[in-house]
C-alpha cells in the first residue's frame, strides 16, 4: 500500500462558496429561529407540558447518535488494524466531532435556559443520566480531538492506535448514555427498556456511515479526486450491514414488548393505530430508513451505482429522522397509564393521546443544526488536510495490482 | 422524619375545581410564581397548573360512577423526577419531605417531566423553568397568617373539605388516621415511588331496613280509627309513651 497523500481542498470554486453560503443561510435562520422561540416563550413552538420534546430533540438527539457512528471508519481503522481504512480515519474524526457540535447546539439552544449553561457544566448530579452524558460529550471532544492530533501530527503517530481505542471505548459508552436516557425511564410505556441502549448503538453505526458515506461521495466529486470502487463497495457493504442491524434490534425490541401484555397498548399505537407515529414508523423507519436502502446496497446491480448508493444513504438518514420522532414524539404522546383499564377525561388533555403539531421555528432550527455540522467539516477540509489526494483503488488496497 | 403530605377524600371531591383555582391565584402571585398562562380564552389555551382534576367512569354502563380526581405533584418518597435531574435543581427536603425545584439552578431541559409517571411537572412557558406544586411551602410557615391558615391554598378553598393536610409519618396526625381507618391508598403504587399523597376511595353508604321496619304493627290511630271496626278499648302505644 501507498502512503496516502493528504491535502486541503482549494476551496476557491464558486461551487464551495456557494455551499458555504447555502449552510450560513440554514445557520442564520437557525438562530433566528432561537430567537424567536427565547424572545415570545415556549409556547409558540409545538411542545406542551405533555409534549415536552419536540423537533430540535429529534434532530439533537439523531446528530448526536450520528456522530458516534461517523467515528466507525476511524476505529476501524485503529482498533482493527484494517489498513485500508487508515486514509479514511481523519475524516472520521473531523465527522464526528462536526456532528456532535451540530447536535449540541440544537440541544443547548432548545433548554429553557441556554443562558444557565454553565450550571450544567459545574454542578452535577451523578445519579442523572443526563449529567452522564454531558461528561461524555465533552469528553468525545477532547478525547477525539487529541486521536486526530495523533494521526495528524506525524510525529505523534504512534500513540494514535492508543488513542483510537480510547476513542472507541468512549463512543461506545456515549451511545449507551444516549439510548439509556430513554431506557432509564420507567414513567413512560414506550421506554424503560434496557435494549434502548445496544439498539442505539447500533443506530449510530448506521446514521453515522450513511453521512459519512455521502461526505465522502460529495467532497470526491466536487473536488474530482479518484475515489476508487475497493475502498466504496466496504463502506456501502458496511452501511447495509449496520441497517440490518438496526432493524434486527428493532423487531426485538417490539417483539418483547408485544409478549408483555402490559405494553399492548402503546404496541398498538405506534404499530396500528397511532396514526402519524404509524406512518413514520412503517414508512420512515421501516421502508424508507431500512428495507429500501438494503435493496439498493446489496441488489448486485443498483448496488453498482454511486448515485443509488448515495441515494440509500440519503434515506437511512431521513429514515433516521423518522426513527428518533417515532422513539421521541410517539413515546410522550402516548398517554401515562394511572388509571389501568379506564378511560380518563380532563380539562388538562390528560388520558388523551397528546398532540403535537411540529412549529417552523423548530425545524428550522433542527436544520440549523444539521447545516452547521456541514460547514464545521467544509470549512475544516479547506484549512487543514483531512482529504487523501486519491482513494484510487491501487493506494487502498494493498492487493489491487494482484488481481 | 417528617413527611408533609395530602389526602383527598375523592368520596366527597365534587369536582369543582375550587382547589385549583385557588393553587393558581396563590401561587402564580407568590414565590414560585408567575405561573403564565397564553391564550387562556382563546382556542388552544395553554398554562402552567400545580393541581389539575382529572374525571374518569368507572364501571360499566348502566352501573357506572363518575370520579372525580384531583391529582398535583405526590411528593414521592423516593421521587423519580429527583435522580434524574442534571444539576440537582430538582430536590426534596430532608425536614419535611417536600419536593421542591431550585428555579435559579434549572436549565430547563424538561428532563423531569419525563420521568415523573404522574404527570405532575410542568414547564412555565416564559420563565422556561420546570416549576410543580410546593405544598405552599411559602404559606405553610408563614408565622404572620393565623395558625388555622398555615394549610395550603387548596386545602382551604376546598368546599367539601375533601382535602386534608399534615404528617402521613405521624401515626397519630389526622392524615395518618384517616388513611388507616378510611383505607386511604397511594396513585399507582406499583412504580415504586412511595407518592405520600394519599386518596381516601369512593365509599358507598348504604342503611339496611327490614320491610318490618317500615310497617308499624300497632297503629296508634287504631283507637280513633271510626265505622270499620269496633272501638278499641285495649291499651294502645299512645296510652303508654310520651309521644
Amino acid at each position: 500500500m501507498k502512503k496516502a497523500t493528504f491535502m486541503e481542498i482549494e476551496g476557491r470554486s464558486a461551487g464551495y462558496l456557494a455551499l458555504l453560503g447555502f449552510l450560513g443561510i440554514f445557520i442564520l435562520a437557525a438562530l433566528g429561529a432561537t430567537y424567536y422561540m427565547e424572545h415570545n416563550g415556549h409556547y409558540v413552538t409545538g411542545m406542551s407540558n405533555q409534549i415536552v420534546w419536540g423537533m430540535p430533540h429529534v434532530f439533537a438527539v439523531f446528530l448526536i447518535v450520528a456522530a458516534s457512528g461517523a467515528l466507525n471508519i476511524a476505529s476501524i481503522s485503529s482498533v482493527f488494524h484494517k489498513t485500508a481504512y487508515k486514509p479514511l480515519a481523519p475524516l472520521s474524526g473531523l465527522l464526528a466531532l462536526a456532528l456532535l457540535i451540530g447536535g449540541l447546539m440544537i440541544l443547548v439552544l432548545d433548554l429553557g435556559r441556554p443562558d444557565r449553561l454553565i450550571v450544567a457544566m459545574t454542578q452535577y448530579n451523578f445519579k442523572s443520566i443526563f449529567a452522564w452524558n454531558m461528561i461524555l460529550y465533552n469528553g468525545f471532544f477532547v478525547i477525539v480531538g487529541i486521536y486526530i492530533w495523533t494521526m495528524m501530527q506525524r510525529s505523534m503517530n504512534q500513540y494514535s492506535k492508543y488513542a483510537g481505542f480510547a476513542a472507541f471505548i468512549w463512543r461506545l459508552a456515549l451511545t449507551t448514555g444516549t439510548g439509556s436516557i430513554f431506557g432509564f425511564l420507567v414513567a413512560r410505556q414506550a421506554y424503560d427498556a434496557a435494549i434502548m441502549a445496544p439498539m442505539f448503538v447500533v443506530m449510530s453505526f448506521a446514521f453515522g456511515m450513511a453521512f459519512f458515506i455521502l461526505v465522502l461521495l460529495a467532497s470526491y466529486n466536487w473536488t474530482e479526486r479518484p475515489l476508487g470502487d475497493a475502498i466504496f463497495n466496504r463502506l456501502k457493504n458496511l452501511l447495509g450491514i449496520f441497517v440490518a442491524g438496526t432493524l434486527y434490534f428493532v423487531i426485538a425490541y417490539h417483539l418483547t414488548n408485544l409478549y408483555a401484555a402490559e405494553h399492548a397498548g402503546v404496541e398498538s399505537f405506534i404499530l396500528m393505530d397511532g396514526g402519524i407515529y404509524t406512518q413514520m414508523f412503517w414508512i420512515g423507519q421501516i421502508l424508507i430508513g431500512s428495507l429500501i436502502p438494503l435493496a439498493l446496497v446489496f441488489h448486485p446491480g443498483w448496488s453498482k451505482s454511486r448515485s443509488l448508493v448515495g441515494l440509500a444513504s440519503a434515506m437511512v438518514i431521513i429514515g433516521g429522522l423518522a426513527t428518533m420522532y417515532v422513539v421521541i414524539i410517539g413515546g410522550q404522546a402516548y398517554p401515562l397509564v394511572m388509571f389501568p383499564g379506564q378511560e380518563v377525561s380532563s380539562s388538562f388533555f390528560d388520558g388523551v393521546v397528546n398532540s403535537y403539531t411540529p412549529s417552523l421555528p423548530e425545524v428550522v432550527l433542527g436544520l440549523g443544526g444539521l447545516a452547521t455540522a456541514l460547514i464545521v467539516v467544509a470549512l475544516a477540509i479547506k484549512i487543514l488536510h483531512f482529504l487523501p489526494v486519491s482513494l484510487a483503488d491501487e493506494v487502498v488496497d494493498p492487493h489491487a495490482n494482484a488481481k | 422524619m417528617t413527611q408533609l403530605a395530602l389526602v383527598i377524600d375523592l368520596n366527597v371531591c365534587v369536582g369543582c375545581h375550587a382547589c385549583v383555582t385557588s393553587c393558581k391565584e396563590w401561587n402564580t402571585s407568590g414565590s414560585a410564581g408567575s405561573l403564565s398562562d397564553d391564550n387562556p380564552y382563546g382556542k388552544d389555551p395553554t398554562g402552567t397548573f400545580f393541581n389539575r382534576v382529572q374525571t374518569y367512569e368507572a364501571g360499566e354502563f348502566p352501573n357506572t360512577e363518575t370520579i372525580h380526581f384531583p391529582k398535583s405533584c405526590l411528593h414521592c418518597e423516593d421521587p423519580p423526577c429527583v435522580p434524574v435531574c442534571p444539576t440537582g435543581a430538582s430536590y426534596k427536603r430532608e425536614e419535611d419531605g417536600i419536593v421542591l425545584v431550585d428555579y435559579d439552578k434549572c436549565i430547563g431541559c424538561r428532563y423531569c417531566s419525563w420521568a415523573c409517571p404522574y404527570g405532575a411537572r410542568e414547564i412555565d412557558e416564559h420563565q422556561k423553568v420546570m416549576k410543580k406544586c410546593t405544598l405552599c411551602v411559602d404559606r405553610i410557615y408563614d408565622e404572620t397568617l393565623p395558625e388555622a391558615e398555615r394549610k395550603p391554598a387548596c386545602v382551604m378553598s376546598c368546599p367539601t373539605s375533601a382535602r386534608l393536610f399534615g404528617d402521613v409519618h405521624d401515626p397519630q396526625s389526622a392524615v395518618s388516621i384517616a388513611i388507616r381507618e378510611e383505607g386511604g391508598y397511594a396513585l399507582m403504587p406499583e412504580w415504586g415511588t412511595k407518592p405520600s399523597n394519599h386518596y381516601l376511595p369512593r365509599r358507598k353508604t348504604r342503611l339496611h331496613i327490614h320491610e318490618d321496619e317500615l310497617v308499624r304493627a300497632d297503629n296508634p290511630l287504631k283507637k280513633e280509627q271510626r265505622g270499620h271496626a269496633a272501638p278499641v278499648d285495649d291499651t294502645t302505644l299512645d296510652d303508654s309513651t310520651s309521644w
